[in-house]
């Protein structure tokens, strides 16, 4: 083999790993955020700005017509804001057009008929932390299903790939 | 001369708070004292948070923690975060929302600026 076929055969091994981390990275736990600072200002203040593409349009739809008592507390937005959040989140919701693969696979574990208002209740989710015992959960830097950032680093980016994870003492 | 909407100081909101308290009671002048006691005082008639302290902490230069989904909550006071009473329509924001929580009621302008020049003075 000559120096010239041998570079060709490097780079195209080389190729070939970066489609195939490509591959991977497809798969990886990873959703689009809605642009600009508004979403994580308005929605990341009391807990993690979750994903959008972790609920169907129509839970985000019920969720953002019930702001002066959300899960008890008063989160109301003048409706400017109101407005543009619920479009930003429909329009990334995991049963949007443009949806990748895992959002789609999110809206069709979700019955038709049911608006979801809490994450933790989905079946991805139960699915994906069911080797996280009890204790882990009564942490004191995480304490509540809802902190996703506490283990999830990059949580309000919308990046919860497994090896991102690092679980507090 | 007015300064431009995003160079918002927090004696400029201070300010502004006093004003509105004057409007309802003459002659008011906001205090430190009252305002350290407000936001120590366990409140009746909210609901899950009974005071400012119960997710700020009771000092408000510390880093706090919403009770309910453990978030952290960055530091209230100026003096440690230049964030803080920097924009009028989101101090506005917190102060509808915490004292629907705490107090159960929208707080009073007198309140209001009693709890901000607290704030603002701890160093």
């Amino acid at each position: 083999m000559n120096v010239k076929s041998l570079a060709v055969l490097v780079a195209a091994i080389v190729l070939a790993g970066a489609w195939v981390g490509q591959g991977q990275a497809d798969n990886e736990v990873v959703f689009p955020m809605p642009p600009g600072p508004l979403y994580v200002k308005e929605c990341g203040s009391c807990h993690t700005a979750y994903a959008p593409g972790l609920l169907p349009a129509r839970s985000w739809q019920k969720m953002m017509n019930e702001l002066d008592n959300h899960f008890g507390e008063d989160a109301s937005l003048d409706e400017p804001e109101r407005l543009a959040i619920l479009r930003m989140l429909t329009d990334h919701a995991a049963d949007n057009p443009n949806a990748n693969m895992l959002m789609r696979r999110i809206a069709a574990s979700i019955p038709r008929d049911a608006a979801p208002q809490r994450i933790t209740e989905t079946r991805l989710f139960a699915f994906q932390h069911d080797e996280v015992p009890a204790h882990i959960w009564k942490r004191a830097k995480i304490g509540s299903k809802a902190n996703c950032g506490a283990c999830h680093t990059r949580a309000n980016e919308g990046r919860y790939p497994e090896r991102e994870v690092r679980i507090p003492k | 001369m007015t300064a431009p909407a995003w160079a918002t100081t927090p004696q400029q909101i201070l300010d502004s708070l006093v004003e509105q308290a004057r409007a309802v009671q003459p002659g008011f002048t906001a205090s430190v004292a009252r305002g350290e006691q407000f936001y120590r005082a366990k409140q009746t008639g909210g609901k899950e948070a009974d005071s400012c302290a119960s997710c700020h902490t009771d000092n408000p230069k510390a880093e706090g923690k919403h009770i309910k989904t453990h978030k952290a909550i960055e530091a209230l006071a100026p003096s440690v975060n230049k964030q803080r009473f920097t924009d009028a329509a989101h101090v506005e924001k917190w102060f509808r929302r915490n004292c629907r929580e705490v107090l159960g009621r929208v707080c009073t302008p007198q309140e209001k600026a009693d709890f901000t020049i607290y704030v603002l003075s701890v160093k």
